[in-house]
């Protein structure tokens, strides 16, 4: 029940994602016809790079579990899949360790921006609630983490 | 222990580290992570790692590349690599080894507005492999030329290496990618070159197609009209400085799915599907990033990339001996590794050496690019190959990978002609550009 929760956190993160990359291209498309005709979409910047913030930070937990980053296979290709699932058990623990970190600090950044009052430039948006929600997907993508070490070790019991 | 001992020991750890297949990206972060902490103090370790990852996402500048991304993908999901192909096909089908060259020509045009080179490679491998075994071209040929043109989409800009790279050592985007365009053109002379080369001592690698009349040629043009569009409108509005990058990447995007849709190629599923992918994609260049960014901070403290370079600077050795060994580590490196990610762990320890060395930062941006993009073709990574191979199963039976990885190897010797042309005639690289600013 629980993993089904955070699958399903997962989709509708990755649909928002999806939604804020739509957003983006709109509204940059929109600012550029927009200063032709000399009325600029103020603020557009702020808004494009908060989607921009959000579509990145949503697409972390998805991208983490199709595999989507880049590393180097060639070794550990060659290795027994016992061999391969320790491996994979001990490289998920160092990055389910990092992201708690970094889930911890930015966590900790949006509280200091919210206590400090800080605001966006031009439209005066408050940038601590795009930082607690970057926190958010950060925790949900430690989860999936965790699936992936726990799903390891299954696997690991069963040959 | 001084600063330089621990950043080669930072170094070791992270390339050991790489090898459990551990994302790169985790890996720069992590050893950036732990080596800024002792050098500088473990609380500036913590600030740098939230602080950059975040400062990576949300930077207005590097929202170009979801949207660049997002361009290629919508042009890989609609029909526009058939139209390319079929321009190319009723100009070059009819003579020896006319397939393969109408399918390089055609990865360069897609290329154009898709910056991915596995994208590129499995959208024209779809497309050329069953028309080239229709013909009875030699396997190797055929899945050879797929291959190797799909590089072609990374040199010809749009490029995300080159938006990466731009980014990472502060050159101008637009500059980088009119600087693109004629080392692209360049190659895929070359790489039709190689290929009459090859039909010439071995007729039977890819006999000659059906002859269209100069009519049909002619509107066979017509099915090139919106990639060219959408190109030049890019290109011209970056050129010209109508567009910053960011806005050029919106445009592009937009006017593929607006083509896409005018000409109803585009169903919804797909549409979804380049979402998706593009988020995907997205995600994995800017955690390369951030990982890039902690990492170029940890090795920034060590101070290792200007040692390397004062002390490369001592050598009494010619500039382009230096830059030829330099080319030949992107090499290796390339055939072990990602591209992208090659270039985002290497660049900030061989940036200022090439630039202590005087050469100019667009021409080794170019040449980084070409050098690794060899990479994608070339054992035991070659992502392509492994690329057109799975596409080859599906469209015209299996491939052996001995034979595709035979078949690159003209193309592997035309790229390297390429480098060293480009090399020996920096002006090829550097003319758009000079003439941009």
């Amino acid at each position: 029940m629980f993993w089904k929760t955070i699958d399903w956190i997962l989709e509708k993160l990755k649909i928002i994602g999806a939604a804020c990359l739509v957003g983006m291209t709109f509204l940059t498309c929109a600012d550029v016809v927009g200063r032709l005709f000399l009325y600029p979409i103020f603020g557009s910047v702020e808004i494009v790079a908060f989607m921009a913030t959000l579509s990145v930070a949503m697409a972390l937990p998805y991208t983490h579990k199709i595999r989507g980053h880049v590393g180097v296979e060639i070794l550990v290709r060659l290795l027994s899949v016992r061999t391969q699932a320790i491996i994979d058990i001990c490289t998920g623990i160092l990055s389910l360790c990092l992201f708690g970190i970094v889930t911890w600090r930015m966590t900790k950044y949006a509280h200091t921006m919210h206590k400090a009052g800080e605001l966006s430039m031009n439209l005066e948006l408050p940038e601590y609630v795009v930082i607690y929600i970057t926190a958010f997907c950060l925790f949900i993508f430690i989860l999936i983490i965790l699936q992936d070490i726990l799903n390891n070790i299954k696997k690991l019991k069963e040959k | 222990m001084s600063p330089t001992l621990i950043g080669i020991i930072g170094i070791i750890i992270m390339v050991i580290i790489f090898m459990s297949r551990m994302p790169v990206a985790y890996v720069m972060a992590m050893v950036g992570y732990i080596g800024f902490s002792i050098m500088i103090s473990g609380k500036g370790g913590l600030n740098l790692l939230s602080r950059n990852i975040y400062d990576v996402f949300s930077s207005y500048g590097l929202t170009t590349i979801p949207l660049f991304v997002l361009m290629g993908q919508l042009a890989f999901n609609s029909g526009i690599s058939h139209r390319l192909y079929n321009t190319g096909y009723k100009w070059l089908g009819s003579i020896r080894g006319g397939l393969a060259m109408a399918t390089v020509s055609a990865c360069t045009a897609f290329g154009a507005v898709c910056g991915s080179s596995p994208a590129t490679a499995a959208t024209m491998a779809t497309v050329g492999l069953p028309e080239m075994k229709r013909y009875n071209y030699a396997d190797q040929l055929a899945t050879g030329s797929v291959a190797s043109g799909g590089g072609l989409g990374m040199i010809m800009p749009p490029s995300v290496v080159l938006i990466v790279y731009g980014i990472l050592t502060e050159q101008s985007i637009g500059a980088l990618f009119v600087a693109g365009i004629f080392p692209a053109i360049l190659v895929t002379i070359l790489f039709i070159i190689s290929i009459y080369i090859k039909c010439s001592l071995a007729p039977e690698q890819g006999p000659p197609g059906e002859k269209f009349p100069l009519k049909e040629k002619i509107k066979s043009f017509l099915g090139m009209g919106e990639t060219l569009a959408v190109f030049i409108l890019v290109m011209g509005g970056l050129f010209i400085g109508l567009f910053t990058p960011t806005e050029a990447a919106a445009v592009g995007a937009f006017g593929v799915l607006f083509v896409s849709i005018i000409r109803r190629q585009l169903t919804w599923e797909a549409f979804v599907n380049a979402l998706y992918e593009t988020l995907g994609t997205s995600c994995m260049v800017m955690m390369l990033i951030a990982g890039a960014v902690v990492f170029g901070k940890f090795l920034a403290v060590t101070r290792i990339p200007f040692d390397i370079a004062t002390w490369v600077g001592g050598f009494d050795l010619p500039p382009f001996i230096i830059m030829a060994i330099i080319v030949f580590i992107y090499f290796i490196g390339g055939c072990f590794m990602d591209a992208l990610a090659f270039v985002t762990l290497t660049v900030p320890i061989f940036f200022p050496v090439v630039m202590a060395l005087g050469y100019d930062p667009i021409w080794f941006g170019i040449i980084i690019v070409m050098v690794t993009e060899m990479g994608v073709i070339t054992p035991p990574v070659g992502i392509n190959v492994y690329v057109v191979f799975g596409v080859a199963r599906r469209v015209i039976g299996e491939v052996p990978l001995e034979s595709i990885f035979k078949g690159i190897i003209p193309f592997l010797l035309a790229v390297i002609a390429g480098v060293i042309i480009l090399m020996i005639f920096p002006q090829i690289i550097l003319l758009l550009p000079n003439l941009m600013y």
